[in-house]
């Protein structure tokens, strides 16, 4: 294993954060996160044509460039801190690690290049209206028709990740006793999509109803669950990555502040009330780095610990950046709680990554069961 | 997994597992659990020390001092060998996995050895270092005092230049270890009217003098692993001075922050085979299935694995050549804070069983009793969890000091 950030790494981490600053700064976030689909297509096409983000992790055989998943953890990190609202996490992560996970050649040859371009937006449909993350829970019917004529799918799934945007909906279906995967395609007859209204703008979910809807099967009738699985593990680790870059910009934010407030004759930070906050600020924000590093590296390895630090990361991760969310909005004071001031921005993303995937009580419950307890 | 620290640490790797499987006496790993966790108050700590009696031990010790892995990481002309923290870090690996203790002489290889090394003249190290490294001499820390916990520098305990001798007079506490020290490392004050941080001076004493005595400080544990120390017209020769009269905090400060980050991925092994004694603990209880004991349980594994995670990370900074920032406070906050609320844990965990103690004189605890006690000091010495708090603020984060009282009590 080789933990530690490489000089090639620091550079990847350098002009994915300069691309943010120019092309996606806060304003801009701002912007649009009031628009319906929450990013702007010119500068998601952009990360694709001049830095290769949607493909950096996926092998060049299926387009992109064969990095590894520590690579893609430093551009989840900086997306998470810009807090950007393109559907990188939804394609890159969710859908092309279904892709992958899933043993269908054919299937990855057909998407996958669309997808590390970016010019395919994908997303994984798994979750319905019960917002559970298990897959038992999935209720949403694949039918097979006759010989050769594909799949229908009836039900309706819930907070898609950027559903309504994906032109490639992969979706988690019953088939009977078993789940399998199936892609759809967003123009498909009998598919209605919604938006929802989120907590966090700057994270778009979208609810979508899928009558008789024709479906193409990926790999085989049976193996939904695993893939889904593997998946949710992988992406558990990849919020964990943009979580830890929140963090840590809240956290800048609020040293920062604490720095230049004057109050009582004194810099606020200069009190021991507020300094020692942000000290233990930076012991969480600091663990949380190791542990991403960690993990990271552990899936770039394919590790048989993927599975209990996917559940350490994302249970960890999201008590820390929601607790430096908090934390950076009270250490702000009156302007801390404006619709001005950013850290309301970061303190909805905060809560709305913890909640996305599990939250921090469902991953400490399956750490314990994945440890044997 | 394991982390990769190039070819050269895997064959440094392979070399001292080696060495260890050849040389390691035979009984040795069996004598004791020399790796497990110690918890201040000193549980499993007899029959370690008993251990450490046993032929074996002392055949193993003859050993590592023959082949220089005593004080490793000291320099060449100084008894050790120069090891770099990432290979005394591969060291301790495996030397826990073997199952077969370090031999650590204590503060005089954590504090009085770096002190000396870096302070002290030619002639100070050839006559203190060797007797260190031999284990002729074992030092205890003559430090805080009734009057100066987190503020040392506050220290009473007074110095007078007698001719050639300083003569030292005071109180200290908290000394561990001082039933087996037959040295000292003092600060006293040895110029009274010189600014607070001035007039410090940095003496090794003879800790066999008639003039010194100690008594033990019974801790809320029950165990007594400190000292008071009355230091009554002790006598030590100019010469054990180091880095010159009235230096002395410079010295210290040097001493306190020597940390190179050799414990760094080894730290959380201990608290990991804990762990697991109180998963075992929750199933005996018939309470693992108990949602909010999994939680308690899952949140103490992933502290653990957090500071193995944190380990790892320093290590490979360190293999990188960076030298180790404020981790040393973090960790230590870390541990300290962790273990504290992992006694509080495993005594609800223990439920009505940790309401009775075992029988016998004196105030025997279960483990797990002795954690929630103990673990209450872990916050508390080696520099408080505010102190830790105060560095990783003003030196990573670099937030403003908080400004210093003036005379007449006004801050300024």
């Amino acid at each position: 294993m080789i933990l530690g950030v490489s000089a090639e790494q620091e550079e990847l981490r350098a002009s994915v954060r300069r691309f943010l600053a120019d092309r996606a700064p806060i304003p801009v976030v701002r912007e649009l996160m009031d628009t319906t689909d929450g990013f702007d297509p010119a500068v998601w096409r952009q990360a694709g044509d001049q830095l290769g983000l949607q493909g950096i992790a996926i092998p060049e055989e299926y387009g992109g460039s064969g990095f590894s998943f520590a690579e893609q953890a430093i551009v989840l990190e900086e997306l998470g801190a810009a807090l950007y609202g393109g559907p990188y996490l939804a394609s890159a992560v969710l859908a092309a690690g279904a892709l992958l996970a899933s043993g269908d050649e054919a299937a990855r040859k057909a998407y996958l290049p669309g997808i590390a371009s970016g010019e395919t937006i994908a997303t994984v449909a798994f979750t319905e209206e019960d917002g559970s993350w298990e897959p038992d829970a999935v209720r949403l019917a694949a039918a097979e028709l006759d010989a050769g004529d594909g799949w229908r799918l009836d039900g309706r799934k819930s907070f898609v990740l950027d559903g309504h945007t994906a032109n490639l909906v992969l979706v988690v279906a019953r088939t009977g006793a078993h789940l399998a995967l199936f892609a759809v395609d967003a123009g498909a007859p009998g598919l209605t999509r919604t938006p929802l209204p989120t907590l966090d703008q700057t994270r778009k979910l979208a609810r979508l109803d899928f009558e008789s809807v024709p479906a193409v099967l990926i790999g085989t009738p049976e193996d939904g669950a695993a893939v889904l699985s593997r998946v949710l593990d992988v992406a558990a680790i990849a919020q964990g990555a943009e979580q830890l870059g929140g963090a840590q910009r809240a956290l800048d934010m609020a040293v920062e502040y604490a720095k230049v407030r004057y109050q009582f004759g004194r810099p606020i930070g200069s009190f021991q009330a507020i300094k020692h906050r942000c000290a233990d600020l930076l012991l969480e924000v600091e663990s949380l780095r190791s542990a991403v590093q960690y993990a990271a590296a552990a899936v770039a390895e394919d590790s048989a610990e993927v599975p209990v630090v996917a559940s350490l990361v994302k249970a960890y991760a999201s008590d820390v950046y929601f607790h430096v969310a908090g934390e950076n909005i009270q250490i702000h004071g009156g302007i801390g709680f404006t619709w001005e001031h950013d850290a309301h921005l970061y303190f909805k993303r905060a809560k709305a990554s913890e909640l996305f995937l599990g939250d921090a009580s469902y991953h400490r419950e399956r750490l314990a069961t994945r440890i044997g307890i | 997994m394991e982390l990769d620290l190039g070819p050269e640490i895997a064959q440094f790797r392979a070399d001292i597992r080696a060495w260890i499987t050849t040389h390691a006496p035979d009984g040795l790993a069996e004598l004791a659990d020399w790796n497990t966790l110690i918890t201040t108050g000193g549980y499993g700590y007899g029959r370690r020390t008993a251990a450490t009696q046993h032929e074996a031990y002392r055949q193993w010790e003859a050993e590592l001092l023959a082949a220089r892995l005593i004080c490793p990481q000291w320099p060449e002309q100084f008894g050790g060998q120069g090891m770099d923290a990432v290979r005394v870090a591969v060291f301790n690996e495996e030397l826990d996995s073997a199952g077969v203790p370090r031999v650590n002489r204590g503060m005089g290889e954590s504090l009085v050895g770096p002190s000396v090394i870096v302070h002290g003249t030619d002639e100070q190290r050839a006559a203190f270092l060797p007797r260190i490294v031999s284990g002729e001499d074992v030092y205890c820390q003559g430090f805080s005092e009734p009057g100066t916990g987190s503020d040392l520098a506050g220290l009473q305990t007074k110095g007078v230049v007698d001719g050639d001798e300083i003569v030292i007079t005071g109180q200290k506490l908290w000394t561990s270890g001082a039933a087996r020290a037959n040295k000292m490392f003092v600060l006293c004050r040895t110029d009274p009217d010189a600014e607070k941080h001035a007039g410090i001076s940095f003496v090794l004493i003879d800790f066999t003098d008639p003039a010194v005595s100690y008594q033990p400080v019974r801790q809320m544990s029950g165990a007594a692993e400190f000292c008071e120390d009355f230091l009554d017209g002790v006598r030590a020769p100019l010469f054990n001075v180091i880095g010159g009269l009235n230096n002395g905090w410079r010295v210290a400060m040097t001493t306190l922050g020597y940390e190179r980050g050799g414990s760094a991925s080894t730290l959380h092994l201990g608290y990991e085979r804990e762990f697991w004694e109180l998963a075992q603990t929750a199933r005996k209880r018939g309470v693992s299935a108990d949602p909010l004991v999994r939680q308690q349980l899952a949140w103490a594994y992933s502290q653990v694995q957090l500071m193995r995670f944190s380990g790892l990370r320093t290590l490979a900074g360190l293999a990188e050549g960076r030298q180790p920032g404020p981790e040393a406070s973090i960790s230590k906050l870390f541990w300290s804070e962790y273990h504290k609320r992992l006694g509080e844990i495993a005594i609800g965990i223990e439920g009505t069983d940790g309401l009775i103690r075992p029988d016998g004189d004196g105030y025997p605890t279960t483990y797990w009793q002795n954690v929630f006690l103990s673990s209450r000091a872990g916050t508390i010495y080696s520099g408080t969890s505010e102190i830790q708090r105060n560095i990783i603020a003003e030196r990573a984060l670099k937030l403003p000091r908080e400004p210093r009282p003036t005379a007449n009590g006004a801050s300024r």
